[in-house]
């Protein structure tokens, strides 16, 4: 094949984007000599990478020629895949290193030698260790082992040992260790501190009490060390046992060094057992004896710090313990990350308090409509008598809060309330660029219909909906602009790809989807069937002899069971949900309209973004009653990343289509990648209660509402927003084309 | 024997069955029975729900009449039917009108499950009223102060066709349960299971890891019930991973790395 080929082929596979000619030109030339089966190969893996990254995808062009000097031709998909994943963790850079070294970095893993990657790995530690702590504790790739309380850092790639089976144990130890040392109270703070730095962790205010605090926190971790293997010892006695013949192999940096300290003899005590260091000093001995003591008492590490203590006594000023490292499973301590962690999380919780003191305040003193005489010596004592409560609220904080000099302006919280002039119904001409709390829609719309201006014609006449403010406990009027605009249909091979991609899969769910639709039961007392109803022959006979007259209906019908069901699918395009995310929800989507063809249920679906109140848009991709037809599949490939996700207009919008639909049940699936939020001051508590009203309004129209998140941090408000049970939380995303459907199945059966 | 009338004292709890009170569950539900009230008992699969109401029963000295559920039970299949015998029409009573002649228990398990129009017919017997009307036969049953109506289902199904309506569940005095502390459930494992304490204790927290696996795709964690029959395999002498797999892991998911997870689970904790 030729240039003028090669090209040809790839703008069909990239349509409708149109990338310089140039950079095709420079990222095709290496495969011009390339065989027909490997080009093929190699142009199949385009549609996959190029929504992801263009960069990445003409990177990844001109490397495949050589990577496949390493690979098998069927490996070449895996060897992609991996790409995006490592694409997805380190960027371009981290996919460029990835491609450069195919045989270190992808072909010997897939023989199952050397060093194993935490991305191989995760799917089943995570949820092992989730498990373990009975919350979600995420694994992030690091350069070395620790934990700030909220994720555990691994190493991305471990290669200790030759075997992978011998480092995937040793990745579980870590991994438990980790666990370990939040579950067993390595962190708790010491009871006596002499010195207290409020922004240092209580730990690092106890080691900074000593002359090398570098010293007393090497050997605090390694008691603490021996400690957390006693606790792992008793709570998961079988992966103990399973490591006893790896620890005493793990590399210590004692080995190279050519005069051991006393950490180094301690490592190697505790890994390798006492014979390695008995008799070398009265310290050393000692120090082991500690060791011991701390391993005896598993509570707390009260024996650990006092043990410290002891030790710092002990040591020379000129003993240097970092030049140890520490040991592989141990990792690092970062304490400071964890301070900052747990700062932050009691710093939003009083503010949180301090916003609601301030909602009950501002409630209290605003004027009622009935007084719209208001002048402006009333607003001035208005603002003066709310300042003075700021004050005294102010002071009720804790010290803290205030202490961490969060002062909240006046004129920052101003926009939350409702303005007195705002409420006499003055009509104000509202510029685009205003905030969630200025002006009224009504006057706006009329003024600018076409505002903002978004791709796609606008397909019907806008609605306006209210907006709920828990705040007044009360709507605001005609508040938000929604408009339906066209998703212009886009042709590529997304599609295509899909399905061939999720083929088995495909079959598999239709087949699922099937044994929904042929739910068959028996129909009793019918005039015709396939069997005889021996109740019903019973009681006409009885009938007869009782003298009455006999019924008729004496026959079993097998009949279908009629699935009255609508379901209409709410797809989150706003910006965050680029890349995988986005890609995933598109699979999803298409999976589940496969599904849902073998079946009868109705189903829609629609796309939501928009920017602040006055344009949320709506994009149909599907309507109820239209065919899952070609523009249908082509609209859903043209799902992409706009603007934000402003939930509630979207969701009432949906109510209003979805309550003219005539169905038992009728369902609505939201796909979310985060919280409600918008460009204005649409965001936190305010979206949060404005989006659960909106669902509320939802269910009282006899609309079931369920959303599918990603968002790690769904718990924290899904369950207010939809009710406990309505919500399912998926952590990885590349799972959700498959569960979306196992959700929907579960969801109506 | 077809159609043969089944006698209550055939549902008599002859034996005290093994049950660890939770909380006040016990007091609340001796309290709904002597006001005559109904109960709703709700929890996931496997917590204890069915074995309170056998408790329950044993100790008000009560028949338990158990009825569970499905998506095809009729109304007839509750009250009872015409049958023809020896040429005459006989007329048998169904559970719930058995239960309610005779001032017993009625349970009915997984009350989502059953067919919308049923549920109706328990509407006028778990109100003040207590009155079951038969149809057929023309007849107003009013119950006596020594029977009572229980019901269950468990809300961690999300499934919008089966819960149960307003209607239906603000007739009952409801009693929320769920798996007992790990104490109390070491406990009942080492006592049902036969099992020695330190095992008991292990199948406890690997039943604790899974119930935190609801994010990560396991609809449900592993009910006490499922720890107990692992435990009873090990007693019969599977080995415990074997048992652990066959009767936990297995039974909790068909997903090939949940089951990866769960396996590594059981290799740490035994």
């Amino acid at each position: 094949m030729d240039l003028e080929q090669l090209k040809e082929k790839f703008y069909q596979l990239v349509a409708p984007s149109m990338p310089n000619e140039w950079d095709v030109e420079d990222a095709l030339s290496p495969l011009v000599d390339s065989e027909s089966a490997c080009l093929e190969e190699v142009f199949s893996q385009i549609p996959a990478i190029w929504p992801v990254s263009q960069g990445l995808c003409f990177a990844y062009l001109s490397a495949a020629g050589p990577a496949l000097c390493h690979l098998a031709l069927d490996e070449l998909s895996l060897w992609v895949h991996t790409l995006l994943d490592r694409y997805e963790t380190g960027g371009l850079r981290g996919a460029q290193l990835f491609m450069a070294d195919v045989e270190r970095q992808f072909a010997r893993q897939l023989r199952g030698q050397g060093s194993l990657r935490l991305t191989e790995v995760r799917s089943r530690l995570q949820p092992y260790v989730n498990g373990l702590a009975g919350r979600e504790l995420p694994l992030i790739g690091a350069a070395e082992a620790a934990t700030d309380s909220q994720v555990i850092f691994l190493p991305s790639e471990l290669g200790v040992f030759a075997e992978h089976g011998e480092n995937f144990l040793l990745y579980k130890l870590m991994v438990s260790f980790q666990w370990a040392s939040l579950a067993a109270g390595m962190f708790t703070s010491p009871p006596f501190l002499t010195l207290h730095r409020k922004s240092a962790h209580p730990l690092d205010c106890f080691f900074s009490e000593f002359p090398q605090p570098d010293n007393a926190r090497q050997l605090f971790h390694l008691l603490e060390t021996g400690r957390m293997l006693s606790f792992l010892r008793s709570e998961l006695p079988g992966l103990m046992r399973a490591t006893v013949p790896l620890l005493p192999r793990l590399p210590l940096s004692g080995d190279e060094s050519s005069k051991p300290n006393l950490l180094d003899f301690l490592q190697r005590g505790l890994l390798r057992g006492e014979e390695h260091t008995h008799g070398h000093s009265p310290l050393t001995d000692r120090a082991m004896a500690l060791l011991r003591q701390c391993a005896v008492r598993t509570e707390d590490n009260s024996v650990s710090l006092a043990a410290v203590r002891e030790l710092m006594g002990c040591l020379t000023a000129d003993e240097d313990l970092a030049a140890t490292r520490p040991l592989i499973f141990q990792g690092t301590l970062r304490l400071q990350e964890m301070r900052n962690l747990g700062l932050k999380q009691r710093m939003d919780k009083e503010l949180k308090m301090m916003r609601a003191q301030f909602m009950s305040l501002s409630a209290a003193h605003q004027p009622t409509e009935a007084d719209p005489s208001s002048g402006e010596n009333e607003g001035q004592g208005y603002d003066a008598a709310l300042i003075m409560e700021m004050e005294s609220a102010w002071d009720q904080l804790t010290p803290f809060m205030q202490s961490m000099g969060q002062q909240i302006t006046i004129n920052e919280m101003l926009p939350m309330t409702n303005k007195p002039t705002q409420e006499c119904g003055q009509t104000q001409v509202v510029q685009e660029t205003g905030t969630a709390t200025e002006g009224r829609a009504g006057s706006a719309l009329a003024r600018s219909p076409h505002a903002g201006g978004g791709k796609g014609e606008e397909m019907a006449e806008p609605v306006v909906y209210d907006e709920w403010d828990h705040r007044r406990k009360g709507f605001r009027k005609k508040w938000c602009v929604v408009s339906e605009r066209e998703l212009l249909p886009v042709e590529n091979s997304f599609i295509e790809q899909t399905l061939k991609t999720y083929r088995g899969q495909i079959r598999r769910l239709r087949h699922q989807f099937e044994l929904l639709q042929t739910g068959e039961r028996f129909v009793r007392r019918q005039r015709e069937g396939v069997d005889i109803d021996i109740d019903a022959l019973v009681e006409s006979r009885i009938d007869l002899v009782a003298g009455l007259a006999p019924a008729d209906r004496l026959f079993i019908r097998l009949a279908k069971n009629h699935r009255d069901i609508a379901v209409t699918f709410l797809v989150d395009m706003s910006n965050s949900t680029s890349g995988w995310v986005g890609q995933s929800i598109k699979e999803a989507l298409v999976l589940i309209c496969e599904a849902l063809e073998v079946l009868d249920d109705r189903y829609a679906i629609y796309g939501f973004s928009g920017m602040r109140r006055l344009r949320c848009e709506i994009f149909p991709i599907k309507r109820i009653d239209e065919r899952y037809s070609k523009t249908v599949r082509q609209r859903i490939s043209a799902i992409g990343p706009r603007e934000y996700t402003r939930m509630a207009p979207a969701i009432r919008h949906m109510t209003e289509l979805f309550s003219q639909v005539e169905a038992k049940i009728r369902l609505l699936i939201v796909l979310s990648d985060g919280k409600p939020e918008d460009y204005d001051d649409y965001k936190g508590d305010y979206a949060i209660e404005d989006t659960r009203h909106a669902l509320l309004e939802a269910k009282a129209k006899g609309i079931h509402p369920f959303c599918i998140t990603i968002d790690r941090q769904a718990h924290e408000y899904m369950a207010h927003m939809y009710g406990e049970v309505n919500y399912i939380f998926i952590d990885n995303i590349q799972r959700l084309p498959a569960r979306m459907s196992e959700i929907y199945r579960t969801l109506t059966s | 024997m077809p159609g043969r009338q089944m006698r209550i004292d055939e549902f008599r709890v002859e034996e005290e069955p093994y049950y660890l009170p939770l909380g006040n569950e016990l007091d609340i539900a001796d309290a709904a029975y002597r006001d005559g009230s109904p109960l709703l008992l709700k929890g996931p699969t496997g917590c204890g729900k069915t074995r309170f109401m056998q408790y329950l029963a044993w100790r008000l000295k009560c028949p338990l009449v158990t009825v569970s559920c499905h998506d095809d039970l009729s109304t007839s299949d509750l009250v009872g039917r015409y049958l023809i015998r020896a040429g005459e029409a006989v007329w048998i009573d169904g559970p719930l009108t058995m239960a309610v002649r005779a001032g017993a228990i009625c349970y009915l398990d997984e009350i989502v499950e059953a067919r919308k129009d049923t549920t109706v017919v328990i509407h006028p017997l778990a109100d003040d009223r207590r009155q079951l009307p038969i149809e057929k036969r023309g007849e107003l049953l009013t119950a006596p102060p020594e029977f009572m109506l229980a019901v269950s289902y468990n809300p961690g199904y999300q499934s919008v066709l089966k819960d149960i309506k307003a209607s239906t569940r603000q007739r009952f005095v409801a009693l929320s349960f769920d798996y007992p502390a790990p104490e109390k459930e070491m406990e009942i494992v080492c006592r049902e299971g036969r099992l020695e304490p330190e095992l008991a204790r292990s199948l406890v927290k690997l039943a604790v890891m899974t119930r935190g696996l609801k994010d990560s795709g396991l609809a449900e964690g592993a009910s006490t019930r499922l720890l107990i029959q692992a435990g009873k395999l090990i007693g019969r002498g599977i080995p415990i991973k074997a048992a652990c797999r066959a009767a936990i892991s297995e039974a909790l998911t068909d997903d090939r790395e949940l089951l990866a997870a769960l396996d590594e689970m059981v290799s740490s904790l035994f």
